[in-house]
């Protein structure tokens, strides 16, 4: 039956071959849209827990209170070294965020003061990504910052000036001067307008003493979302270690727009692909019914032979199997090839500015799931199934005396 | 003996546009097992109704059709399907072979529909296309046959499947003299040799003249059986 399905497919090639390549166009191009969101996806995971971790620890109901001393966790340093001992692993930063007004020799802005203790290989990728000119306040300075670019443009200030640092309602000094050592640059702007990193030393002298807003933990194993499923039971671990007074939150529980944002791509690709494949689904069934209609004598013969309906219907079923499977095989290889490539990495040639304020790399990998595969390989059947329902119907249903007498 | 096919007042009205055209009339037939039979008269006379409805190919208005002593008029379309399948031959008068399906392959198809193996199906075909004269041919596609060899491919296909009755209509009629008394030949031999009962729709002077018995029709009713 295969080999009568695979000739009968063929016998109007060029409307066949269309068909075909419509198939494969479309597995094509859902593996590479897979592979690219895919690319985008991990892409935007790895930006935001690059700079925020892939857990933070914060104190409880940190984000109902306003006042900024009941956002602290007192002794951090403590706290510090019993996250180290429950995931000795992990790479930990510390961060005091302290609202403050900064002033130059004459403009004076609101902005954020972040005090920054991180590891090693922590502090070298922040100063990879942000640092532009100079240098990063080492980790116990306590008179060095590294202004956001905006920041500086606004006050006016450059490398070796010295701004003023005034922070009213805290439990430190309130006020101090700094001299500007770095200049950073945030993809978002108003990171970039309003940031300032100094050490966390400086930050705890000047608002909080001995206290942090926030742990960072760093998992650097952790590159795609993929691998996110083993981030839960950390962290459940480790706010069962560190006790009710601090709240433990993975990336999804610290930030859930972005959660959700990632968690939708897959979907809405599956969106489009399935609209894809319902554009070539009308190729096929056109093919296929038209194959019907041209052959409506050879039915009518195969029927008068004794071909029961559900043979009829699997002849016709057969044909456009084989039109999606041989589409399907093709798009396969084609669209592999390309996800293969397009993992070495790729980027949008003009576009960095655009991707970095989307919370994207410059440069990104595709990749692509076993699952997503089985997804366009499972519309790829299903649209050879449903395009061949209605001329396998119209196929089963002829009459072997009237089909034998139908002229094309 | 019991005959192998029994029509008794068969009559089948055709309905188009609101008029009703009787194709048969009440007729009654018997044709018994090893018989060469023809039903002869002249166009629109009903020769192919009665033919199709021996055949299952189609329902009639009223009356009874019998096949090896099963009543086989009420059968539903997958019932009157495996009937075709398993006991009835068929051959048309315009071949009606499958372009994309070799002689060889032509000849094993019924087979195939049966769900025979390979080997089998195309060993019996093998041999019915031989029987007929035309073994060299196995490997060609219709289209490379000319009416006559596609003709006896038509009748191979019918013996390979080995039917209890073959229903030929209109055989000859495309077929020049020469190349139409040859597969008369061929198809008398193997209702002699191998007791395949024929019932052959005709009005080719040349195959009623070979034929054991034949039943006119004319408007749809039996004038002489």
């Amino acid at each position: 039956m295969l080999a009568l399905a695979w000739r009968n497919a063929w016998r109007q090639r060029a409307r066949s071959l269309a068909a075909m390549i419509a198939v494969t166009f479309v597995v094509w191009l859902g593996l590479a849209y897979f592979g690219v969101v895919a690319a985008a996806r991990d892409g935007l995971y790895l930006n935001l827990t690059s700079s925020v971790g892939h857990i933070q620890v914060r104190t409880r109901d940190y984000r109902s209170v306003r006042d900024f001393r009941d956002a602290l966790i007192p002794n951090a340093a403590a706290l510090g070294r019993r996250i180290a001992a429950v995931l000795p692993q992990t790479e930990v930063a510390a961060a005091l965020e302290v609202p403050a007004l900064l002033a130059g020799e004459d403009r004076s802005r609101g902005m954020l003061l972040v005090g920054l203790a991180q590891s090693p290989t922590l502090r070298e990728r922040f100063t990879a990504r942000h640092l532009v000119k100079g240098r990063l306040p080492g980790p116990d300075e306590p008179d060095g910052i590294a202004l956001g670019g905006g920041l500086a443009r606004t006050l006016q200030v450059g490398i070796g000036d010295v701004v003023y640092a005034y922070a009213p309602g805290t439990e430190g000094a309130g006020a101090s001067a700094y001299t500007v050592v770095g200049l950073l640059r945030f993809p978002e702007p108003t990171q970039d307008a309003r940031a300032g990193v100094l050490s966390l030393p400086a930050a705890q002298e000047l608002a909080a003493p001995g206290a942090a807003s926030r742990f960072e933990l760093h998992f650097p194993q952790f590159r795609r979302t993929t691998d996110d499923a083993a981030l839960a039971p950390l962290s459940a671990r480790l706010q069962e270690a560190l006790g009710a007074s601090v709240v433990v939150e993975t990336w999804r529980e610290a930030f859930p727009a972005v959660s959700q944002l990632e968690q939708l791509m897959r979907p809405l690709v599956m969106f489009f692909v399935g609209l894809f494949f319902v554009l070539a689904g009308l190729f096929v069934v056109n093919t296929i019914y038209l194959g019907v209609v041209e052959r409506t004598r050879e039915f009518g013969v195969v029927i008068a032979l004794g071909a029961r309906r559900g043979r009829v219907i699997r002849m016709v079923l057969a044909e456009s199997l084989l039109l999606c499977g041989t589409g399907s095989v093709i798009g396969l290889a084609l669209g592999l090839a390309t996800v293969a490539r397009l993992a070495r990495g790729f980027s949008y040639p003009g576009l960095d500015e655009v991707m970095e304020q989307f919370g994207l790399p410059a440069v990104m990998y595709a990749s692509i799931e076993p699952a997503e595969i089985a997804i366009i390989l499972g519309f790829a059947l299903a649209t050879g199934v449903l395009a061949a329902l209605w001329p396998a119907r119209v196929a089963g249903r002829l009459a072997p005396v009237e089909a034998m007498r139908f002229v094309a | 003996m019991e005959p192998l096919v029994r029509v008794r007042d068969l009559t089948k009205i055709y309905r188009l546009d609101g008029q009703q055209t009787a194709a048969l009339r009440e007729v009654d037939l018997d044709v018994s097992p090893g018989e060469f039979a023809a039903i002869a008269g002249p166009s629109g006379s009903g020769k192919s109704t009665l033919l199709h409805l021996i055949g299952g190919l189609d329902h009639p208005t009223s009356g009874e059709v019998w096949l090896e002593g099963q009543r086989i008029d009420h059968l539903d379309h997958n019932g009157l399907a495996e009937l075709r399948l398993r006991k009835i031959g068929f051959v048309f008068q315009a071949y009606n072979l499958i372009p994309v399906l070799t002689a060889l392959e032509n000849a094993a198809f019924v087979l195939e529909l049966r769900g025979a193996p390979r080997a089998a199906r195309e060993g019996r075909a093998r041999r019915a296309l031989q029987d007929l004269g035309i073994g060299d041919l196995a490997a060609r596609r219709p289209n490379q046959l000319s009416g006559g060899e596609q003709q006896r491919v038509a009748v191979a296909r019918a013996l390979a499947a080995q039917p209890r009755l073959i229903l030929a209509d209109e055989p000859t009629a495309n077929l020049d003299g020469a190349t139409g008394g040859a597969l008369i030949d061929e198809m008398k031999r193997l209702n002699r040799e191998q007791g395949v009962t024929f019932v052959v729709a005709t009005h080719d002077p040349r195959l009623l003249e070979r034929v054991g018995r034949i039943v006119h029709l004319e408007d749809g009713r039996v004038i002489s059986a």
